[in-house]
């Protein structure tokens, strides 16, 4: 029976890890891209070119490395994300930044196809198969240094272009907003100047909590309570003695009280031997008084 | 040549007062020192909760003795001991440290043959939003408001652990009010108990709790977690080591861990966080009109708390049956401030009637208490962070 709890747990695991990893790059959304670059960002090797940026919109890291970018659906796996770059780990909420120029030699983060010849952008997980992210290229609408994105980072569909727009300025690898978020205290203090709304809405999620707790442990003492009688009408059926589960807990504390006191008093009152003798010691050796263990060891030369 | 040593060893002189304390002393120092003497006073003296006084009291004659900057001594001068031990505050380390060894020295019995003795701990959580409206009325910003009103949790980790998180340079004097006044709880809590109720209501015998299975003590933790952390995630730190802790206590096979996380290990946090809260009230931060507001707002708190608590029960005993109802002097016990409160209601009862020992039934919400106002800071920490 273990061995096949174990073999279960072994395939759940086994089911369950691509599917957990799946899901984190699910979170990875295309966010904004250039397809003509002529006077814009520029990469390491000072060639300017187009580019692709996608967001993590989760709040956990996750790791592009094997995913794939293509422009081609036909051919989804057209550039595989290298697996062995710790760079291909993106933090919460951060973009990374792709070259579409062509050149994967150049390293990671240069795809080998470019945006001037494609009709779309396809993003695709690690399985080679399951499409998370795709956008077509409005191509016509786009002119040179131009980008297109969406309004707010990982916001809009996944397929059609509701949320996305032709950028102001280009924002590669930064918010496409272009302003800090509003701190949420902020957010706040504009909407419930007094805490009214703070209080209420915190005073329930606390009650909620503990309520919760109360019926779950009103439910599981219910229970015991029932057990204890159940083990009780059994013990009292087997030895014919008075069943004991209604004894209130004063009860037991005064037992166990009078029994301390007991115990206690038994001390104070010991019956004890009041004569006093000096009686010779009936073991003659002790260690105390051995020569060996007093004495020093001769030296040994 | 003579002249020219003289004049040497006084420069040397001159230069070497510069360094003293009593070159740089100020009389915010002095202020603050006298603040520290009066906190170990009333801990040896008076015995107001001496295990954090003391820490308290020297860590604010240490914080305040005067030198000269840039000597890397200070808790605020980057680098220096004192610094590096204040991260503990700052980072929000200790606090979820002393909530491990307060769970595993909590026995929550009363609360589990009880469990409708939670909803106290809900109902006092009402000080922390209370303070929170008024801080507000001030003019403080949210994230300043919602520090100071968790002073009404009564919850000295709890305390700090948010206000490091919302409002770092208000640690300080979030952290010596809270204690502060959970020193006060026997002063502060019986006129508002004595107030709020009436003279038959005090007299409330209760049924006395039953006896509690091993399997439901274990189950507490497990169950108390998962369902507080599933509803507030931003309170995991402090109630995950709560928990962990009463589960290392209950589970009967980690005794050893059990005994060091609350002992060895909470009195070594005790002692860094008591020192460096102490010392993180140097004058020149400390006195300040927002360190009065904030003492204010924390009486208030307690107050508000205290009279939800109670309130909150004479409420609940209109939808109870005669025999089964609670004794409303309980309800101050849900302002967590382990295990004094629960003290105040025992002896406030007796007051009333020498044979109703409140003690054990005040006990579910207090341990309720800490539950709850660790989950209102998750909230807290949740909208505003």
């Amino acid at each position: 029976m273990k061995k096949l709890f174990k073999i279960f747990l072994l395939l759940g695991f086994l089911v369950a890890g691509p599917g957990l990893n799946a899901q984190s790059q699910n979170d990875m959304r295309l966010n904004e891209f250039l397809v003509i670059n002529t006077d814009d960002f520029e990469d390491d090797f000072g060639h300017k070119g187009g580019w692709i940026e996608l967001f993590n919109s989760s709040y956990g890291t996750v790791n592009i490395g094997g995913c794939y970018l293509t422009n081609d659906p036909a051919n989804l796996t057209k550039y595989v994300i290298p697996k062995a770059d710790v760079l291909t780990k993106i933090s919460p909420r951060q973009h990374i930044l792709f070259w579409a120029d062509n050149q994967p030699f150049r390293g990671t983060f240069h795809i080998n196809f470019s945006l001037e010849d494609s009709k779309e952008i396809i993003f695709v997980a690690s399985d080679g198969k399951t499409i998370i992210d795709r956008v077509a290229i409005p191509v016509e609408k786009l002119d040179t240094n131009v980008s297109y994105g969406r309004l707010l980072d990982g916001e809009g569909d996944l397929i059609g272009h509701e949320g996305w727009q032709i950028m102001e300025r280009t924002s590669p690898s930064t918010n496409n907003a272009g302003v800090d978020e509003v701190p949420p205290a902020v957010i706040i203090k504009q909407i419930d100047p007094f805490g009214v709304i703070m209080a209420i809405t915190a005073m329930s999620v606390v009650f909620l909590a503990l309520i919760l707790l109360y019926v779950v442990f009103k439910q599981i003492g219910k229970y015991n309570i029932k057990k204890s009688r159940e083990r009780s009408e059994v013990a009292t059926a087997l030895t014919g003695k008075p069943k004991v589960a209604n004894v209130s807990a004063e009860i037991y504390a005064a037992i166990a009280t009078a029994l301390h006191a007991y115990n206690q008093d038994s001390e104070a009152h010991d019956i004890e031997n009041t004569i006093l003798t000096i009686n010779k010691v009936t073991r003659n050796y002790s260690p105390w008084s051995s020569k060996i263990y007093t004495l020093r060891e001769t030296p040994q030369k | 040549m003579d002249k020219g040593i003289f004049s040497l060893l006084a420069e040397n002189l001159q230069h070497f007062v510069q360094y003293t304390g009593f070159a740089n002393v100020t009389f915010g120092h002095i202020i603050m020192i006298c603040i520290g003497l009066a906190f170990i006073y009333l801990a040896i003296k008076k015995e107001w909760e001496p295990m954090l006084l003391v820490p308290i009291g020297f860590g604010i004659i240490v914080g305040n003795i005067p030198f000269f900057p840039g000597l890397q001594i200070g808790v605020y001068e980057q680098g220096s001991v004192l610094n590096i031990l204040y991260q503990g505050v700052i980072q929000g380390w200790y606090p979820p440290l002393i909530f491990l060894g307060i769970g595993a020295m909590t026995d929550f019995s009363a609360l589990i043959s009880n469990p409708k003795l939670l909803l106290i701990g809900a109902a006092a959580q009402l000080g922390i939003f209370g303070a929170y409206a008024i801080a507000l009325l001030m003019g403080f910003s949210p994230s300043d408001a919602a520090a100071i009103g968790i002073i009404g949790g009564a919850d000295g980790p709890t305390a700090i652990f948010l206000s490091s998180r919302l409002a770092p340079s208000l640690v300080g004097a979030i952290a010596v009010s809270a204690y502060s006044y959970m020193a006060l709880v026997p002063v502060i809590q019986p006129p508002v108990m004595k107030l709020f109720t009436t003279s038959k209501e005090r007299l409330i015998r209760m049924k006395a709790p039953r006896a509690v299975s091993q399997l439901e003590k274990i189950l507490f933790p497990i169950i108390g977690f998962l369902l507080t952390c599933f509803i507030v995630p931003s309170g995991l730190p402090l109630l995950g080591m709560l928990f962990f802790g009463n589960l290392l206590k209950e589970s009967g096979v980690t005794r050893r861990l059990a005994e060091t996380a609350r002992g060895p290990l909470i009195d070594v946090i005790t002692i860094l966080i008591g020192l460096t809260v102490g010392a993180s009230t140097q004058a020149d931060k400390f006195l300040q009109l927002t360190s009065v507001y904030i003492f204010i707002l924390g009486a208030a708190s307690f107050v508000i708390a205290t009279a939800g608590g109670v309130l909150f029960v004479k409420f609940f005993n209109l939808f109870l049956k005669e025999g089964n109802k609670i004794n409303p002097l309980i309800g101050n016990a849900g302002v967590s401030a382990v295990p004094d409160s629960a003290r105040v209601s025992n002896l406030v009862g007796l007051e009333y009637d020498k044979t109703n020992y409140l003690l054990m039934h005040a006990m579910g919400p207090n341990v309720a208490g800490v539950i709850g106002s660790a989950v209102a800071a998750g909230i807290l920490l949740g909208f505003l962070s």
